[in-house]
């Protein structure tokens, strides 16, 4: 039920292929995501770029299997700078070393890059509370 | 003598009354007396669909809900633009078929900002800046339209060529502004995912109304007589902004700051920066 909620707050995609891109998104489709599905990544923060078209997070993600091995750099795309300023977000509301819980929908074809969903940091989230999931 | 008591009676106050009150105020000036008629549409705008987007974009139950009344449109196509239609339609689920993890992108390029009619419908804040010449829609994703209110026509069909906004007229209905657009580029219009231009008759009437405080309405017919048997109708609403106070321009997108470039007509993955 989870799955087909989510992938219903992701409608935007047959939005977008029904009347245009733009309705979708400012920038892009978020159709090389995979809405149906939500992952949690625990990490050091590398970088927070807060820039136009889009904020990113570059996360770097140990390996549990692999503790020896060097953690992985995950690319986590959110809104633009104005969108998120909305949610209560500021440039200095991440900086590098910060250690965060992100929740966010991968890539389909695999790699190591998502859509953000939600971030929190020492178990609280960053920015206004989140609006309550769709019925 | 009970009469010249009453005429003191009235006549004192009313010479204070003058008194105090001065000459009567002159005219306004045309000009200002001309804003004077139009309605207060001032604040910041979003459409409906977009209303407590997530911080990645997604849509909140508000915007499902609006989005779902345009996912449900179905447009009254000719036969001739309804093949065309279903023939896109199949390539794009054949080339999603065939690369699921790669999905077809639109016919533009992701930094492009949307045309109309669909930057009326696009995740970005709007402003309406109404003179008595002219209404300006302003938006934070670079897109801009003139809505020209002065009384003056369209082009002449030599003097006009086709282009993202198109060229808009319009006048005043009492508080509903009647806008009448020509000269759109048919190759960005409503399916650009799908490829699909619409003819080069399209042809836009909108009229923009404010319905409460909080609420202002596009209501848009759309005619085209080569691809369309009949007027398609649509309504964006927009509703005010309350948790932003200003404009500002988010559309530094090039091929240095899209990180999700289209290869090959396909959404590729993300490139680090």
């Amino acid at each position: 039920m989870k799955g087909i909620i989510t992938a219903a707050r992701h409608a935007s995609f047959a939005l977008c292929a029904l009347l245009g891109s733009g309705l979708a998104s400012a920038h892009h489709s978020a159709a090389m995501f995979d809405g149906g599905k939500e992952i949690t990544l625990t990490g050091t923060v590398k970088e927070f770029q807060w820039m136009s078209p889009h904020c990113w997070i570059q996360l770097l993600v140990p390996d549990e299997a692999h503790p020896d091995a060097a953690p992985v750099e995950w690319g986590i795309e959110m809104d633009n700078p104005t969108g998120l300023s909305r949610h209560g977000w500021k440039p200095s509301s991440l900086k590098a070393g910060d250690r965060i819980v992100v929740v966010a929908h991968p890539l389909r074809d695999g790699t190591s890059g998502a859509q953000v969903v939600s971030v929190s940091k020492d178990g609280k989230p960053i920015g206004k509370p989140a609006e309550a999931p769709a019925q | 003598m009970r009469l010249l008591a009453l005429v003191v009676r009235l006549a004192v106050p009313a010479a204070l009354l003058v008194a105090c009150s001065g000459p009567p105020a002159p005219p306004l000036p045309p000009r200002v007396a001309a804003f004077a008629k139009l309605p207060d549409w001032s604040g910041l705008w979003e459409p409906n669909v977009f209303v407590g987007e997530g911080i990645g974009q997604s849509l909140s139950a508000e915007g499902l809900k609006a989005g779902a009344s345009i996912m449900g449109v179905t447009f009254p196509f000719t036969p001739e633009w309804q093949a065309k239609f279903d023939a896109a339609k199949a390539a794009q689920a054949a080339a999603v078929a065939a690369d699921p993890n790669h999905p077809p992108a639109p016919t533009y390029n992701n930094c492009a900002s949307p045309p109309f009619i669909m930057n009326m419908a696009s995740p970005a804040i709007y402003e309406w800046r109404v003179t008595p010449e002219e209404t300006t829609i302003v938006d934070t994703i670079n897109g801009i339209r003139h809505i020209y209110t002065d009384g003056r026509s369209h082009p002449a069909a030599d003097e006009v060529w086709p282009t993202k906004a198109g060229d808009s007229i319009g006048h005043w209905d009492g508080d509903t502004l009647v806008v009448d657009t020509i000269a759109i580029k048919p190759d960005v219009m409503l399916t650009p995912q799908l490829g699909l231009k619409m003819s080069d008759q399209l042809h836009f009437v909108e009229r923009f109304r404010m319905v409460n405080a909080d609420e202002l309405h596009d209501e848009l017919t759309l005619e085209d007589p080569v691809a369309l048997t009949k007027p398609f109708e649509i309504t964006f609403v927009f509703k005010r902004v309350k948790d932003a106070t200003r404009m500002i321009d988010e559309t530094e997108c090039d091929s240095t700051t899209d990180r999700n470039p289209i290869v090959n007509g396909r959404f590729t993955s993300i490139t680090t920066r």
